[in-house]
């Protein structure tokens, strides 16, 4: 048992980090949300980067890497706040049509000239297709209505899967921008970020967020090993990561006072996506009665008898 | 203890009901339903104007200044009937329920001719200058200065997140008069001309797209002498008289608009089919549980007739409704599920329940953030040491 990613893995993730940090930072989320959202120069740099291909098999030129792998971009991807459907197209599509044995055509994808659509009847919208304009809550989102849905459960499950690993990586942004204003911000003559009052309310947000990391990993290998289990590990992750993001949202607003609600303040375009995002996919409701059906009706094997991995 | 409205307070309910329902489906029907603060300012102020002519303006207030000597009760009685006939809120509720008040209990008779016909009849729009770019939750570390010059009070600095000040006729503005001075001493109350050469107003766009409050700049900005309230150097103590105001006895009548946004919710779960998700129904049943908690520590607050022990059970009173409210955007969020993600573009540019949920982000941070709340509740109501804090 090693619950840890491996420094290659680690690596893959910190790479992508940087690169999103040096190119897609809150001034270009500004210019995209002022812009009309979409700029394809930053799709051209995901698909240099290698990021459409990542989970497309070698044979067709990807690199071929695991779900937790994706699982650990897409949080990269929520920390960044990308706003392009790389997530979709490449750690939801992908994958989706994968296991369907569905390769014609991944080398499109890899060069990033064909995106994934991927509509399920639970929300049956997809980002940058075709169909007639949707306003999403989130400014930098650009959804469309889907021609067809599927109903496929393992496209479901993929799809709450990757919300939830964009919605830890979200979190961890959003803390990461209170703590820092909680630092610089003084009143009563030193940083707010001196008053247990804050101080306490950003640690929970660190505590909800560190623990909801390994069940959104665990719900990754889980799919990635194509448990039956599986999709109560999904549930899981991605009640737990909404649960954080949500927290972490309004924990972050009230640490920034009157700048928190404001748009000139960037905090609103994460919490803006967590919030579109914790309803994607199966909202919390759907995804508690998961949990408390497997839970109580049996599937989920527990008693003395069983350990839980 | 006896429960209940009186037979004359039922009457008057009625009669306030008749009113304003009978606006809301006449001449002002344009403007019923609408929950955002700036949709439609110019009608709205002729609402105002509209509310005066009816003697509805400000009924708190002595009659002697247009309003009807209105009990506490009476006053909730209003404000509800006005929250359940889809009343838009008061654009001039700064003037109403703050400046009034605050002139009222300390101006000179000459600042009240001068000021509360305006206020009353609806004419002179109000708002309100305390925060600072440097003085939010410390609102006594103020540097907005006023100096006397040839019997004119002249103003540098800058205000804000003042609300409405792009509608706004008067603001009154807490200030520096002493120079050197710091923290809450040397601060006075002065109140001013918006429109006037030395005040620029700027929008602050907010979350929801709307912008409702703004930055309010002073330069060598003007007002006479005797416009100020209270004397030079108790600006301190007017503006606390006015942040009770602002926290305590105004909002209690706000349960009637808290029931019409959480019968919102339970429709739009009866609606969409979470009203038989049990998860929803308990966070429903709460929800309803907190408002009637409200509801009744207000009607409670209400028979006590020593004003000044309201004010001290209304210092727990805004960090309850705020956290309510807030709570109250969350659940309407889980109630639409995957419905909240898609805007569909109502008139005001957010949907009812989504505004209620970006609107209800700040209600724990204006008038007194949700911390400031509880160290008042826990220094001032509790005795309670203070926070070691840092030096001004
Ligand atoms: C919608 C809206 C409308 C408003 N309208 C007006 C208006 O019309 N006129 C006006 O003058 N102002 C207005 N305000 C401003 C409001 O009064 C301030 O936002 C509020 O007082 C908090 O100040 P701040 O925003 O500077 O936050 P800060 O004071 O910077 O606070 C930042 C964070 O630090 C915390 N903090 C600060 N001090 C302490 C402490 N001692 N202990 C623990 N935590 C602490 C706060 O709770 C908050 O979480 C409005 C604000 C909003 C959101």
């Amino acid at each position: 048992m090693d619950f840890r990613f491996s420094d290659d893995q680690l690596t893959l993730a910190e790479g992508v980090r940087d690169y999103l940090a040096g190119t897609h930072g809150p001034e270009v989320l500004r210019r995209l949300d002022e812009q009309g959202n979409r700029d394809p120069a930053i799709w051209q740099g995901l698909v240099d980067m290698g990021l459409t291909g990542l989970c497309v098999p070698e044979a067709q030129g990807g690199l071929g890497v695991g779900l937790p792998e994706a699982a650990l971009i897409a949080a990269e991807c929520g920390r960044a706040c990308l706003a392009e459907p790389l997530v979709d197209t490449a750690f939801v599509g992908v994958p989706w049509l994968v296991a369907q044995g569905k390769l014609d055509g991944l080398e499109d994808v890899v060069a990033g000239t064909r995106r994934v659509p991927v509509a399920h009847a639970i929300n049956p919208w997809e980002a940058d297709g075709a169909g007639a304009a949707l306003t999403s809550v989130d400014p930098l989102r650009n959804l469309t209505a889907a021609g067809q849905t599927s109903d496929d459960p393992h496209l479901l499950n993929l799809g709450a899967l990757m919300s939830a690993a964009q919605l830890v990586g979200l979190a961890d942004a959003m803390l990461h921008q209170a703590v820092e204003y909680a630092k610089i911000r003084t009143q009563f003559g030193q940083p707010v970020g001196a008053f247990q009052g804050l101080k306490h309310q950003l640690a929970s947000c660190s505590v909800a967020i560190e623990f909801a990391k390994p069940v959104v990993w665990r719900a990754a290998q889980a799919m990635q090993d194509r448990l039956d289990s599986a999709p109560v590990h999904v549930s899981h992750a991605k009640v737990a990561a909404s649960d954080a993001a949500m927290l972490t949202a309004e924990t972050a607003i009230q640490v920034h006072g009157a700048m928190g609600y404001t748009y000139e303040v960037d905090l609103h375009f994460w919490m803006k996506r967590s919030w579109a995002l914790c309803g994607a996919w199966g909202d919390r409701a759907y995804h508690l009665k998961r949990v408390d059906d497997a839970v109580l009706g049996g599937t989920l094997p527990i008693g003395p008898e069983h350990t839980f991995a | 203890m006896k429960l209940g409205f009186s037979a004359a307070e039922e009457e008057f309910r009625a009669e306030c009901a008749d009113w304003l329902q009978g606006q809301m489906a006449g001449e002002f029907k344009d403007i019923k339903g609408i929950t955002t603060l700036t949709a439609k300012a110019e009608r709205r102020k002729e609402w105002e104007q509209q509310l005066a002519a009816h003697k509805w303006s400000c009924i708190g207030w002595p009659e002697k200044w247009g309003g009807r000597n209105a009990t506490l009760a009476q006053q909730v009685i209003f404000a509800e009937e006005y929250a359940r006939a889809g009343v838009p809120g008061r654009v001039n509720h700064i003037g109403i329920e703050l400046a009034g008040p605050t002139i009222l209990a300390f101006g000179t008779e000459e600042q009240k001719q001068r000021f509360l016909p305006g206020i009353a009849a609806g004419q002179t729009i109000f708002c309100q200058g305390f925060s600072e770019p440097g003085a939010g939750s410390d609102l006594a570390s103020v540097r907005t200065k006023g100096r006397l010059e040839n019997g004119e009070w002249v103003v540098n600095g800058q205000k804000i997140w003042t609300s409405l000040a792009h509608i706004s006729d008067w603001i009154f503005v807490v200030t520096r008069t002493e120079e050197g001075s710091k923290g809450p001493k040397g601060l006075s109350f002065l109140m001013m001309d918006v429109k006037q050469p030395g005040i620029e107003i700027r929008g602050i766009k907010q979350i929801n797209g709307d912008a409702e409050f703004n930055e309010t700049f002073f330069t060598d900005a003007r007002c006479p002498e005797d416009s100020m309230i209270g004397a030079v150097g108790q600006g301190w103590q007017i503006a606390m008289g006015l942040l009770a105001f602002e926290r305590g006895v105004s909002t209690l009548g706000q349960q009637m608009a808290f029931r019409n946004e959480l019968d919102e919710i339970i429709a739009a779960a009866k609606a969409n089919g979470q009203a038989k998700n049990p998860l929803i129904r308990q966070r429903i049943a709460k929800a309803e549980i907190g408002l009637r908690l409200m509801r009744y520590g207000a009607l409670r607050m209400l028979s006590n007739t020593d004003h000044s022990k309201i004010d001290g059970a209304a210092l727990t009173y805004k960090i309850q409704w705020a956290t309510w409210r807030r709570g109250l955007g969350e659940l309407a969020m889980d109630v639409l599920g995957q419905a909240g993600e898609l805007a569909h573009g109502s008139e005001y540019e957010w949907d009812v329940l989504p505004n209620l949920f970006l609107f209800s982000r700040s209600d724990t941070i204006y008038g007194g953030t949700n911390q400031i709340q509880r160290n008042l509740i826990a220094e001032r109501g509790l005795g309670m040491p203070r926070e070691p804090r840092g030096d001004l």
